[in-house]
Order: structure tokens, then C-alpha cells, then sequence
């Protein structure tokens, strides 16, 4: 009799609730409070029932005076909503780095540099306690739940010099960054004694605007205001159209998000287990379709596929600010007497927002804007047979760096990388200089390993990548984690970690690891609670440097370079120099 | 035109260029100039030292000091020129006396171990890379400690041991499986102790039960794993070790080269 299999219960939706302190008297509560009074139950599906949403995605949360709820550049998966009191949003400029938990970009000097060649040898991991003494304008405590809370000791210092606006009861934040993972852009904090906030997950939120209309449109309203118009006029598709004309398509314009926030959790439990299939990943646009509209890669990353054999085969991977279903868009518009259906497949890795632009608003305004010679040029069918065959169109990068690779890239979902550390093995000697130079330049702390997974003759080690979706940086509670400039290096200011592992837990890579720390004599510095005193560390391109990163500097054979892997051409011209 | 193509051209012209051009400085000038012999000498010596000075920007990986790539360029290139350098120096004959003998050979024992470390260090990672099975060198014994521990699990213990294979495996397999191996087959790109091995444990196979055979498969794959590592460790290792060879002739060069420049001017007083 062959084995039986082991049967368990199928994961759900709300498995896992958001908080699962959240009572009944509490949803019933929400229930009486706008905006969820005026939503009609019967408009959210069985399986998605208000109620539901609200007591498995939401929580109530409460904030002192002066204590930081969201805070500028840091991305989050929830939006707020005030129930009472009050909070206040700081308006440009921000408050100053040091105060939001960074640590100040800059260069070392030449005398610090210099005095490199003859500090003495520290201890591993080592830190003067003059070092790690934090910003007095800001302060941390725990709250009755243990999460720790960031709060500005001189609050009225603040209000003096910054500009602020008071949000109360009713008003909601941070919905545009929780849906199209996008970083904060503005800092808030609780002004009055206690602000009681209502903190949805970006799953409720979606869930809630799908099934009421008001706050889909509310919210829709506001991104087109706040971040459609902007991204619109940076998009070369839509640089003929005048003012009114992407005014208008700006008003046409869908949203849609696939995939899960976050994914990396679910993504290294499946690649341990080996199971990543692109076949699972969920569809947005399917292979045979009649062509809906342009889709534009808004934030996270999709995969072009194509049928071949049993499965489908990935013929590249899209990112922020490229778009897909252009060509057979534009094919039918110049030859509408023979129409050609979606000639790929393309899926969600992840998380992915896009924008949609109907096809009839391709149609009536966006391609009769665009010259001869920009519009592409009509599928032919010969190029259609050709290009599903390996080995075709060979001055394409996909072709050049061979459909093993770039499989192996996006199951590996190293296209996120802005700054992968690709190691070539036909040149690399493993001398180890790159580690050498890296804990030379970080005070004999080497943030990497030069080994990780490999495809043909390139492997990817294992550092940080300075991810496009930086995944590690939700739910860093002191803002320790951030980016060093908009769009720049990820780095961790050791001075604000409080080692609580939020960051290198969510890494999907493993690039960030825990290390506990030492004074300069070697010994390991506790806390009041007599237990090593942890912080993250990783990777931080040599931020403080001259020259770049070390790593890629000391390779005598050029086989190390820290590429953005987004870019396929350069990967391609770079493996083949 | 590839980048590495286009930069060995441009490296190979220059070389060209910059070795007629001192060798016709040599004929036109070897016997017009009074100190022409100190002059090559200094030319020599700087050019040595401007090769030494890659192994200090090496160690000063904080400093922008140009990539480590392009450095390895100036230094391949400038070392072929030495050796025009030296041969100018020599006015082209053999050196006379035990001083002068030694420093030649010192200086060809250098130059030749910096050759061989650039044929080993472009040939041998394309092996490793075909090879697969990447492993970083000093993980090596700890993976062969857990290998051996595997085969013996499998070999000496557990319910389904069986006599045969645990004999065979104490006869045939621990010795292989207790340290590293065949450090000049794997060099060499020979197969032949890995096939010597498979063999066996092909012949054995025919004394074996169904069960047995299940084990002895296990064990071939733990012998093909051990002889991938031994591959990389053999490889690894002379990639590492050449430079132990290149650095401390080096050293001695200099040494040598300094108190030649001594003992020049200690007893040049009769040749000016």
C-alpha cells in the first residue's frame, strides 16, 4: 500500500491576523465610525466580508505626544486613519537626518582616510561607546505591547522650527505609499496626548477599495493628484501629448496590484524548499489575450514569458518605468485589418503596481501623438515563429546571455539588484583580495561572502544587492535601515539599530547579518538585561569612500563588478567584454 | 572589438613600441654615453620598484588609488619590458661571478614565476568555473570531514550494515576519503585515479545484494562529490601558492638589487 500523503489545512487569507488583540467590541466600534458607517455590507464579497477585513487586517493603535508614526523615506504596507486626537505632518524640509534615525551621507575626509594606514587593528565588530551615542533630540521607549517607539524629546523646539499640519479624526495617511510601494514622503507624529490611529495592511486597503467605490475613488483621486501626474510627464511614451491631453489620459489611467507585499517571507520559505515555479506566479497579462491596454511597471517587477514545451519560458523580466504591450497595441493600430493577440504572458514577481492604459486611450491619444519613427513596427509573423526558437535574434541581450541565465536571474529574483555583486568564474582566481579590501575599508569586518548561487560562469555572492524593492527596509522600527540618498545605497546606521532583526528577517537574500558588538577593548557591550547588544550589518557599497566600492576596485582580474542587474544589456556586455 | 582583446592589443603595442624604442636608444647610445651602464641600471631598478609598488596598493584598498585591474596591466606589461630592461643592462652577454649569477637567476626566477602566475591565473579558473561544484578553499576540509562522515554512516553503521561493503570501504575507500588527494592528476586534468576508483566500485557491485547496491550508490556519489573538492583544492591551492613563490623572490631580488647598487658604488671609483 503506497504511503499516504500528509494532509494539513490549506493556508488562508487570515491565518495570520494583523492583531490579533482586536475584539469584537472593537470591529463593532469601527462599524459606527466614518468611513466604514456609510459602507454597505452587502457590497464586499462572502469570502471578503467587511467585518472580517476589519478584524483580521486592521489595528488600533496608539501614539503619545511627540512619538514617530511614519517617518520620511521609510517604506510601509499600511495606511492611517485617525480615530482621536491628533497627529501633524511635517512639511518640507524635513526634520534634520539625525533625528529622523540616519546617519548623515558624506565622504570620509582625507585625514580619516589617511589615518587608516596606521589605526591599530580593532576588535571584530567593535564600536566606541562615543560612536553609538544617539541624537538627544529624539528618544525610544517601549509601549505596553514591547514595540518600540521613537519619539522627539523637544517637541516644542520642533513645531518652532519646522513647518507642520495638523491632521485629526477622520483624516487617513500613508495610503499611496502602503498600496504602490513607494517610500514615505512625509514624516508624522502624534501632537496631542494620545492620538488613537487606526493602521490598516495594504491587503484590507486593497480589499476595502475594491468593494466600496467611495474610497476607491477617494484614494484613487489621490494618487492621480499626488504621484500620477509627475510620473506621467517623466514617461517618454507620453512626452507629445500637451498638458490637457495627459490630463486626460492621467484621468483614464487604471490601477492594479499583483502579488504579495510580503512576498520575501513566502519566497525564501519556497526557495529553500527549492519550489520557486514561474508557473504560480499570478497573471496579468495572459499569452493569446486581446491586448487591454499599455501596462507600466510602477513599482516591484513582472516576468515575460512564453509558451514553450509543457511550460513557459521567461524571455525577460520588467521593472519600474519599463512597460509591456506596446508592440501589439501599436501592431493593431497601423493594421487593424489583421490583429495579433497579447504575444506574451506577463507576471507578477512579488509585488508589482502597474498602471494600465486602456487601449482605447492608446488609441484616441497616445500613439497618434507619437512620430513615424517612434511607434514600433508592425509583428511580422516570421518574427513571431523566430523568436520563440533558442539562439534567435542574436544581437538581443536575452539572446546573448542565453535563456539559462536569465532564468536563473529572475527565479533567483536578482533583477531587484541595483548594485549585485557579479562575479565572472573565468576570471575570478578566488585570491580573495575583494574580502580583503571589503574588511580593510570596514575596519576588519568583511560584509560579504564571496560565495552564493551561480549559473554557467557567473555567480551571484552573497552581499547586498541595494535592492530596487527594498524589502528589508519595511517595519524597521528606528529608521535605522535607509536609503542613503533618494533611489541610492540601502545602509544601516548602527547608531539607531536596535538589533531587532525586522531588516535581515526580511531580506530575501540573506545579505544582512546580526552581529553582536564589541568596545574597543574586545569585550561584547550588554544591555540592562545583561544580553549581547545586537545590530545589523551588511553590505554598504563603501558609502564613506573615495573611489567607489572596494571590493569591485581590488580585483586585479576584473571578474568582480556590482552591476545593475535591471540593466541586461550591460550584464550582457559585461560577461561577454 | 571585446574589451579584454582591445585592452591585450593596446598593452601589446605599447610593449612593442617601448622596446625598439629602447633598444635603438641601446645602439645609439651604449657606446656614446660615459655612465651609460648606471643609467640602465636606474631605469632598471625604478622599473622594478614601480612593479613592487602593486603589492603596497594591494594592501591600501582604502585609497583611491586606481583599480587593482588596472594596476595588474601596468604590472604584467612593465614586467615583460624589464626584461628588455635587463637584457640592455647585461649589454646583451651572459653574467660573469657569483654576485652577478645569482642576481640574474633571481631576476629570471622572479620573471618566470610572474609568467606562470598569469598562464595559471587565466587558465585555471575556466577549469574550476567548467568544473562546477563551487566551493571556497578554506570550507574544503570541514566539506570533506562531512563527506567522510556520511560514507562512514553508511559503510560502518546504521541497521542495514553489510560486512562486504564496510570491508571494502576500510580497504578501498577511507584512505581516499580521509584527506586531500591527487594533487597532481586533478593539475594535470587526469581522470584516471577517479576512473581507477569507479572501476572498482563497479567490480564490487556484482557481490552485492539489491539493498547493498542501493548503498554503494550512495557511496559513488559521496566519491564523485569528495573528487570534485579534491579538484578545487588542488586548483585553489596552486592558485594561492604560486604567489608564495612570486612575493619572496621578490623580496630578495630587491635585497640583492640594493646592494648591487651598493657594491656598484663601493668599487666604481677605478670604472668612472
Amino acid at each position: 500500500m503506497p504511503p499516504t500523503p500528509p494532509i494539513v489545512e490549506r493556508p488562508q487569507r487570515w491565518d495570520a491576523a494583523f492583531d490579533p488583540a482586536m475584539t469584537d467590541a472593537d470591529v463593532d466600534r469601527l462599524l459606527a465610525i466614518a468611513p466604514f458607517s456609510r459602507m454597505s455590507p452587502d457590497n464586499f464579497p462572502k469570502r471578503t466580508p467587511l467585518r472580517e477585513i476589519l478584524r483580521h487586517d486592521t489595528s488600533i493603535r496608539r501614539y503619545r505626544k511627540g512619538e514617530i508614526i511614519v517617518r520620511q523615506g521609510d517604506y510601509g504596507t499600511s495606511a492611517f486613519l485617525i480615530l482621536n486626537g491628533a497627529t501633524r505632518v511635517v512639511l518640507k524640509p524635513d526634520l534634520p537626518l539625525s533625528l529622523l534615525g540616519r546617519q548623515a551621507p558624506g565622504k570620509k575626509g582625507i585625514f580619516r582616510t589617511l589615518a587608516q594606514l596606521w589605526s591599530p587593528l580593532r576588535p571584530p565588530e567593535s564600536f566606541s561607546r562615543a560612536r553609538l551615542r544617539q541624537d538627544r533630540g529624539v528618544g525610544a521607549r517601549e509601549n505596553e505591547n514591547n514595540e518600540v517607539r521613537v519619539f522627539l524629546q523637544d517637541l516644542p523646539r520642533v513645531l518652532d522650527k519646522h513647518r507642520t499640519e495638523e491632521m485629526t479624526a477622520g483624516d487617513v495617511f500613508g495610503e499611496i505609499a502602503a498600496l504602490s510601494r513607494m517610500p514615505r514622503t512625509s514624516t508624522i507624529f502624534g501632537s496631542s496626548d494620545t492620538a488613537e490611529l487606526l493602521e490598516i495592511r495594504w491587503q484590507g486597503l486593497r480589499d476595502l477599495m475594491r468593494s466600496d467605490d467611495q474610497l476607491r475613488q477617494h484614494i484613487n483621486r489621490v494618487y492621480r493628484e499626488r504621484a500620477l501626474a509627475s510620473y506621467l510627464r517623466a514617461t517618454p511614451l507620453f512626452r507629445h501629448l500637451t498638458k490637457e491631453q495627459l490630463a486626460q489620459v492621467a484621468e483614464q489611467i487604471e490601477f492594479a496590484t499583483y502579488g504579495d507585499y510580503d512576498w520575501s517571507g513566502e519566497y525564501k520559505r519556497l526557495a529553500q524548499a527549492g519550489s520557486v515555479r514561474p508557473e504560480k506566479e499570478p497573471v496579468i497579462v495572459q499569452e493569446g489575450d486581446y491586448p487591454n491596454g499599455v501596462v507600466l511597471v510602477r513599482a516591484g517587477f513582472a516576468r515575460v514569458s512564453r509558451k514553450f514545451g509543457s511550460g513557459e519560458r521567461t524571455l525577460n523580466y520588467i521593472g519600474a518605468g519599463q512597460f509591456f504591450g506596446l508592440n501589439e497595441i501599436a501592431h493593431n493600430f497601423q493594421k487593424p485589418q489583421q490583429p495579433v493577440d497579447s504575444q506574451y504572458t506577463l507576471r507578477a514577481i512579488g509585488y508589482t503596481h502597474l498602471l494600465i492604459v486602456p487601449t482605447r486611450v492608446m488609441e484616441q491619444s497616445v500613439l497618434p501623438s507619437l512620430p513615424r519613427n517612434e511607434l514600433p513596427p508592425p509583428i511580422s509573423p516570421a518574427k513571431e515563429t523566430f523568436e520563440v526558437l533558442p539562439g534567435a535574434d542574436p544581437d538581443s541581450a536575452r539572446e546573448r546571455i542565453g535563456a539559462e541565465t536569465l532564468e536563473f536571474l529572475t527565479t533567483n529574483r536578482f533583477f531587484n539588484g541595483t548594485a549585485t555583486m557579479v562575479i565572472d568564474l573565468d576570471r575570478c582566481t578566488r585570491c580573495d583580495d575583494c574580502v580583503r579590501a571589503c574588511a580593510s575599508t570596514h575596519d576588519n569586518n568583511p560584509r560579504f561572502l564571496r560565495h552564493g548561487p551561480s549559473s554557467g560562469r557567473m555567480m551571484i555572492a552573497n552581499a547586498c544587492m541595494h535592492c530596487a524593492d527594498p524589502v528589508c527596509m519595511i517595519g524597521c522600527p528606528t529608521g535605522a535601515i535607509h536609503r542613503e540618498s533618494f533611489a541610492g545605497q540601502v545602509v544601516i546606521n548602527p547608531v539607531t539599530c536596535i538589533g531587532c532583526k525586522a531588516c535581515a528577517n526580511n531580506c530575501p537574500y540573506d545579505a544582512i547579518r546580526m552581529v553582536d558588538i564589541r568596545d574597543e577593548r574586545g569585550e561584547f557591550m550588554l544591555g540592562e538585561d545583561l544580553k549581547p547588544i545586537s545590530k545589523a550589518t551588511k553590505c554598504d557599497l563603501c558609502v564613506e569612500n573615495h573611489g567607489g566600492p572596494a571590493c569591485q576596485r581590488a580585483c586585479p582580474h576584473g571578474a568582480l563588478e556590482r552591476m545593475n542587474l535591471n540593466d541586461l544589456d550591460a550584464l550582457t556586455d559585461w560577461m561577454n567584454r | 572589438m571585446k574589451r579584454f582583446h582591445r585592452q591585450f592589443l593596446l598593452g601589446s603595442f605599447l610593449l612593442l613600441l617601448a622596446s625598439t624604442g629602447a633598444v635603438m636608444a641601446h645602439r645609439r647610445w651604449s657606446r656614446a654615453l660615459p655612465d651609460y651602464g648606471y643609467l640602465t641600471g636606474w631605469v632598471l631598478l625604478g622599473a622594478i620598484i614601480l612593479l613592487a609598488v602593486y603589492n603596497a596598493r594591494k594592501k591600501l584598498p582604502f585609497l583611491p588609488l586606481g583599480s587593482s585591474e588596472s594596476w595588474l596591466q601596468i604590472h604584467i606589461y612593465a614586467g615583460f619590458f624589464t626584461v628588455v630592461l635587463f637584457l640592455i643592462h647585461l649589454n646583451f652577454r651572459v653574467p660573469t661571478g657569483w654576485f652577478e649569477g645569482t642576481l640574474a637567476w633571481l631576476y629570471l626566477l622572479v620573471t618566470g614565476s610572474g609568467v606562470a602566475g598569469l598562464i595559471l591565473s587565466r587558465v585555471l579558473p575556466r577549469r574550476l568555473a567548467t568544473r562546477g561544484g563551487e566551493v571556497i578553499y578554506e570550507r574544503i576540509p570541514a566539506l570533506r570531514h562531512s563527506l567522510r562522515q556520511e560514507a562512514e554512516a553508511l559503510a560502518l553503521g546504521g541497521e542495514m550494515k553489510s560486512p562486504a561493503i564496510a570491508e571494502f570501504y576500510a580497504r578501498q575507500l577511507s584512505g581516499f576519503l580521509a584527506g586531500p588527494g591527487n594533487f597532481w592528476p586533478h593539475l594535470l586534468e587526469s581522470r584516471r585515479p577517479l576512473n581507477a576508483i569507479m572501476t572498482e566500485l563497479e567490480e564490487f557491485r556484482r557481490y552485492l545484494n539489491e539493498s547493498e547496491r542501493a548503498t554503494l550508490e550512495k557511496l559513488r556519489d559521496i566519491v564523485r562529490r569528495k573528487d570534485g573538492l579534491d579538484y578545487h583544492h588542488a586548483l585553489q591551492r596552486t592558485l594561492k601558492l604560486w604567489l608564495f613563490v612570486h612575493l619572496p623572490l621578490t623580496y630578495s631580488l630587491m635585497m640583492f638589487s640594493l646592494l648591487h647598487v651598493v657594491l656598484v658604488f663601493a668599487f666604481s671609483a677605478g670604472t668612472r
